[in-house]
């Protein structure tokens, strides 16, 4: 049968939900359960850094439930994740191997830009509305239980994102920690949003102009999708329409708001505090639309799954996000574009050429194109201490699409094109790489390294370069009109790291320009 | 305008006595068949003796409880009790009366004869009637006395006693003592008397033949008088659910504690001896109008048992075969014909098979992964039940909902409940605090292009007895829509959050009653603004105060309100700009009206919906309903058919007057008796498709020589 069932497991800091899909080729994703449990697994996380044994027994009960459904679908392939609440806890890994215990169902943690990887995911699987919005000035706000993360774009892709923790829930427990009185709880809720809110501004929108706001969330979105006017697109809305809206319902009491919005009463808080998330953004941002495309975390995890087996026809080109956002970082700390061009292009030139060699695949090939244009961010701080200075910040920046692992790959590649390079045995004293990470990190290191080495004197002198392997050799022919004396010095320097890593001398040449 | 003045209502205590007067005035039908009256009167006690055990006894409760505050209809728990004493002893009696002046005398001529007291019997039959008292009731008799040293016997709830009062033989004190036997429930009230003189059927009840014999049970003793009483105790449960454990438990333990509920009627025989009486009012704690001196026989019930009689088919209506589904042919598979279409079912008339088939099949079919199912009242023996337990052993993931709280049928629920998880289905033991009333199967099943979710919804409850015998819809789909909602009730059901929303079922306690009153607004709005607004509903019960205000607000913005309430209708008709465009119609037939089907007309766009729920609070409150749409053209229009013959009826068809009373408006030139004619028509229908497949039968079959 070319139909795939798959079930999608969402762990979230305070609901239990599992999404199962039928994917096909010929028709997609097509959703055939949805299935909810409430728990406030982050009212335990947040508070204590631990789950409690009462909690801990329900979510392995429902998850045995859920496996029970699983099985009743005949449920060919899974994936379960667990976000903050999960990850926040002090005991992550024993919490899991109980669960796998007691369920039989394995939950990975997701990284937190991996997570909010798979909710951009779940929007951009929406397709052509998608594209057609984020042509102009967009941010998407993804507001989870811990946390939230604004995303930029801009000319249709995602320059930056940031992670602010103003979850919907952390939000409530600091709340109800300093027990406000009624007719405080708005202005508190305000203080503690703007106070966050203004320093994003000031730092990353500056006089960017944002136009469009997309919303993920599980409170406001749903319900402000069906019950504010669309414009054109569904869930699309303007401004004013749902300012309007949000400020209507606050005036009604709360039964007659889950009345109303037809939610349990327990949810009108964390209703409220989305609410005023949104208002908060909208006006900050000075936002004119609003799409709230009613998409969850389980959405994402299926298409990521859909993806992987090559079941859909993706429409957006995340990779290009990634290099935007880069770059953006670059731009952020003061980098040369046209260096950074030159890195790039030195880096693929020996990476293409060395394919037979080193065997690795596209993404290694974009690791380390982000290596190039991140190669000396560091300096921006401190210009002797580059390597450890590139290495914080890069590990310290979000770029959505790109999971821990891989930016610590792009962080040590960076680290080791300016300090010396460590061996397995020293490097894992504190770091959880395995060796096969590690050699991709030798690896690119040693091209970066080169590439480094060929633009010593940060003048591009190079105007054509050709890599040419050579059985143990790799001749690298420049053309150039001027002295590379000082390259010619470096390279020889760095060629020694190069051999040992691939077993391949570099030779440079120098051709005189036409 | 105030639509909630109470006296724009009727206490619905007193309106469901209406009904039970309804019930009784077919009984009192000359043109009915005789046994079928009998029928009527003997369901008429039955309803009553409900209605007693749980209505009455929950007005004790709130007088008990000093509770005062009034009803829609402004009257307080005791004025309600003090008015419904007075209206219940004049129904008694005219029960009595109908006995006696009607059913005694036409069973006499149809040569049965019931010998209503032991003294009017032969020599020969006293004879043989005190043989088989030796043989067959002595033996389970349990007399008890009443002494300083045994107390006052536990009398069970609704059982037939008789009392005694004895006299010590040698003696010389002036004392009598108290005793009781309870007539046993094992042996048939009705005691068939086989003598050589006896002409046609000769019958005496069992307590007369005991009475007769009571002395030989006490055997030192002199019986002064004896007399059957019979009681009734409060019953309604009370189920501390947010504290009870387990709830089968919880509920086996309250029908042990129903036994030892308070009594609140006590039935005795005129002429009962006074000192008699005097004790038991007094070890009862029965108040004088809680008393109810009886001119006949007691509990009239034993009539249902008449019906078994052997003859007397002519007196009897004829019986009928619910008619095979023409969509649903025999032997086919039910998931291949509901995929070409929805499926609309009409019960009685048509058969309730396909509703089993539907679950065997699913129980069988390999591609099958789940079955889902409510169970609210399930018959004896049930295929449902047997077929769900073989799904499960079939490996499919099986999950029934079987509400312990129905009402008297919480023993026979237990039961099925243990045996489906003995089988290994996912048994849900109802919700806490709701009653599961909505009727819903959710088969899902795998096939060639993903999974497909077939659902089965219905007016009525998935007992195939009871199908025979009450009029219902039910709808068989595989719409996706339909789908989705059915898995999202389920999972509701099984405790996971609400949906986010719902495509087409409206689900209560959280939102039917909100669509529905919408729905009546949007009426209203239609006629406000001059646009053509209509209501046509049907239901067993309307007594919701939100609704009813909607009614009356819709009927004084012009809305035409037609509303066929089989029972209890607080709703009143014909008040000045109040009522003026409601009509309120009841049919009391051979088959328990149990249908609801509403109508809106929604400015010609006409939307049709069934549900499972009356228009009471009870329904829209507190307990799991489901209202769903049909929306296929044709099943729209055989539903407005259906409904446009009940109101034509005018056999069976009461018209609910301005004073509160009922009444039939006949048109003896073309009586209309919808019952009749819908099983006219299936019939019809069952030869039509007998004919047609003949005439398919176009090969000619040759003889042909056999060589022998």
């Amino acid at each position: 049968m070319a139909v795939k069932t798959f079930a999608a497991i969402d762990v979230g800091s305070f609901e239990l939900a599992m999404k199962i899909y039928e994917i096909s080729s010929k028709s997609g994703m097509r959703e055939i359960e949805h299935i909810r449990h409430r728990l406030a697994l982050g009212a335990d996380t947040y508070n204590t850094k631990k789950i409690s044994p009462r909690k801990m027994d329900e979510l392995c009960r429902v998850l045995r439930e859920f496996a029970q459904i699983m099985k009743s679908y005949h449920v060919t392939d899974y994936k379960a994740y667990g976000t903050s609440a999960i990850r926040e806890t002090e005991n992550t890994t024993i919490v899991l191997d109980q669960i796998k215990n007691r369920t039989g169902l394995n939950i990975d943690v997701l990284s937190n830009s991996e997570q909010r990887f798979l909710d951009y995911k779940s929007v951009a699987s929406q397709g052509a509305p998608f594209q057609k919005i984020i042509e102009k000035g967009t941010a998407i706000a993804d507001i989870g239980g811990g946390n939230i993360q604004i995303s930029l774009f801009d000319n249709d892709a995602l320059v930056m994102t940031q992670n602010l923790k103003l979850g919907v829930l952390r939000l409530h427990e600091r709340m109800l920690s300093m027990r406000p009185r009624p007719g405080q709880v708005d202005e508190l809720l305000e203080e503690m949003i703007q106070s966050q809110l203004s320093v994003f501004k000031k730092l990353y929108i500056k006089d960017r102009q944002i136009s469009n706001l997309i919303v993920v969330d599980d409170y406001v979105s749903g319900i402000i999708k069906t019950k504010v006017p669309s414009e054109g697109q569904e869930g699309l809305m303007q401004e004013e329409e749902c300012l309007n809206f949000l400020d209507r319902i606050s005036l009604m009491r709360t039964e007659e708001r889950a009345e109303y919005l037809g939610i349990p009463e327990e949810n009108v808080e964390l209703f409220d505090i989305s609410a005023h998330l949104i208002r908060n953004m909208v006006k900050l941002m000075e936002i004119s639309y609003i799409w709230a495309p009613g998409v969850t975390l389980c959405d994402g995890i299926a298409y990521e799954y859909a993806e992987k087996n090559k079941r859909k026809f993706i429409s957006h080109d995340f990779e290009k996000d990634i290099l935007a956002c880069a770059r953006n970082i670059s731009k952020r700390y003061m980098g040369s574009r046209k260096r950074s061009e030159t890195m790039e292009q030195i880096c693929l030139t020996i990476y293409d050429s060395m394919q037979k060699i080193h065997g690795m695949g596209k993404r290694e090939r974009l690791l380390l194109q982000l290596s190039a244009i991140l190669h000396d961010c560091g300096k921006f701080i401190n210009m002797t201490n580059v390597g450890e200075c590139s290495y914080y910040i890069i590990m310290n920046t979000e770029m959505i699409g790109l999971s821990h692992m891989e930016r610590e790959i792009v962080a040590f590649v960076v680290r080791f094109n300016h300090d010396r390079f460590l061996y397995y045995d020293e490097i894992v004293t504190d770091s959880l790489l395995d060796r096969q990470t590690y050699l991709v990190i030798a690896k690119l290191a040693a091209i970066l390294r080169l590439a480094n080495s060929l633009d010593k004197s940060h003048k591009q002198k190079f105007k054509k370069i050709k890599g040419e392997l050579d059985d143990r050799q790799l001749l690298i022919t420049v053309e150039a009109g001027q002295d590379i004396l000082l390259e010619q010095e470096m390279f020889k320097k760095v060629a020694d790291f190069f051999e040992e890593v691939y077993s391949v001398r570099p030779v440079i040449e120098q051709r005189q320009m036409a | 305008m105030d639509y909630t003045n109470k006296e724009y209502y009727t206490n619905r205590e007193l309106s469901w006595l209406k009904f039970n007067e309804r019930v009784l005035s077919e009984a009192r039908d000359a043109a009915l068949p005789f046994f079928e009256r009998m029928k009527f009167l003997s369901i008429s006690s039955s309803n009553l003796d409900e209605f007693f055990m749980v209505r009455v006894a929950s007005l004790k409760d709130m007088v008990n409880a000093k509770y005062t505050k009034p009803d829609l209809a402004g009257m307080t728990p005791e004025e309600q009790l003090k008015a419904l004493s007075e209206a219940i002893h004049e129904f008694v009696k005219l029960q009595y009366a109908t006995y006696q002046k009607m059913i005694q005398p036409q069973m006499k001529e149809l040569g049965i004869h019931l010998i209503e007291h032991h003294e009017e019997l032969s020599k020969s039959q006293a004879e043989y009637v005190d043989r088989y008292f030796e043989n067959q009731v002595y033996p389970v008799l349990t007399p008890m006395a009443v002494d300083s040293s045994r107390p006052f016997p536990l009398i069970k709830n609704k059982s037939l006693n008789i009392c005694a009062l004895l006299d010590k033989k040698d003696s010389k004190k002036e004392e009598t003592e108290f005793a009781t036997v309870q007539v046993p429930s094992v042996l048939d009230r009705m005691v068939r008397i086989e003598t050589k003189d006896s002409e046609g059927i000769t019958l005496i009840r069992l307590e007369e033949v005991i009475e007769r014999n009571i002395s030989k049970l006490f055997l030192n003793y002199n019986v002064l008088g004896a007399s059957p009483f019979r009681i009734m105790r409060n019953a309604d449960l009370t189920i501390e659910e947010e504290e009870a454990e387990d709830l089968l438990k919880e509920i086996e333990k309250q029908i042990k504690k129903r036994q030892w509920g308070e009594v609140i009627r006590l039935e005795v025989e005129d002429g009962i001896d006074k000192r008699l009486l005097k004790i038991l009012k007094k070890e009862l704690h029965i108040a004088t109008e809680d008393i109810y001196q009886i001119g006949g026989p007691l509990d009239l019930t034993f009539l249902m048992k008449m019906y078994s009689l052997e003859g007397f088919e002519e007196y009897k209506e004829k019986s009928f075969t619910p008619q095979p589904v023409p969509e649903l042919p025999e032997g086919c598979s039910i998931f291949e014909e509901v995929k070409k279409q929805d499926i609309l079912l009409h019960h009685p008339y048509q058969s309730f098979t396909p509703v089993v088939r539907f679950i065997e099949q699913a129980a069988a079919d390999p591609d099958v992964l789940a079955i889902k199912q409510t169970l609210y009242r399930v018959s004896g023996n049930s295929p449902i039940v047997r077929a769900l337990a073989q799904a499960a052993e079939n490996g499919k993931q099986v999950s029934v909902l079987v509400e312990l709280k129905a009402r008297f049928d919480e023993e026979n629920n237990i039961v099925w409940a243990k045996m489906l998880e003995k089988a290994g289905c996912h048994v849900i033991y109802g919700l806490v605090g709701l009653k599961t009333h909505s009727k819903i199967t959710l088969v899902v099943r795998r096939e060639e292009d993903g999974i497909r979710r077939y659902v089965h919804l219905g007016t009525g409850n998935y007992n195939d007895a009871t199908a025979k015998l009450y009029t219902d819809l039910g709808l068989l789909t595989c719409s996706e829509a339909v789908g989705e909602d059915a898995t999202a009730v389920f999972n509701m059901l099984s405790g996971y959050s609400e949906p986010l929303g719902w495509n087409k079922l409206s689900v209560a306690p959280l939102w039917l009653k909100k669509r529905l009153l919408t729905l009546i607004r949007r009426e209203t709005e239609h006629a406000r603004n001059k646009r053509v607004a209509r209501i046509v509903a049907k239901m067993n019960s309307l007594c919701d105060p939100d609704v009813m205000a909607a009614l009356y607000e819709a009927s004084s913005a012009g809305v035409e309100v037609y509303l066929l309430v089989r029972g209890i209708c607080c709703l009143r008709t014909g008040i000045k700009n109040v009522s003026e465009n409601i009509h309120v119609y009841s049919i009391v037939g051979d088959y328990l009206e149990h249908s609801r089907i509403f109508y809106f007309e929604n400015d010609l766009q006409p939307e049709i919906y069934l549900s499972s729920a009356d228009w009471m609070p009870r329904n829209l409150e507190r307990r799991v309903e489901i209202m769903f749409p049909i929306e296929a053209p044709q099943l729209k229009e055989r539903v407005m058919q259906i409904l446009d013959l009940q109101f034509r009826d005018n056999v069976k068809k009461r018209t609910l007057l301005p004073d509160g009373n009922y009444k039939i408006i006949t048109d003896e030139d073309a009586p209309v008796n919808c019952q009749e004619i819908f099983r006219r028509e299936v019939m019809q229908k069952t030869k039509q498709l007998k004919r047609d497949a003949a005439k398919k039968q176009r090969v000619f079959i040759p003889k042909t020589h056999i060589e022998s």
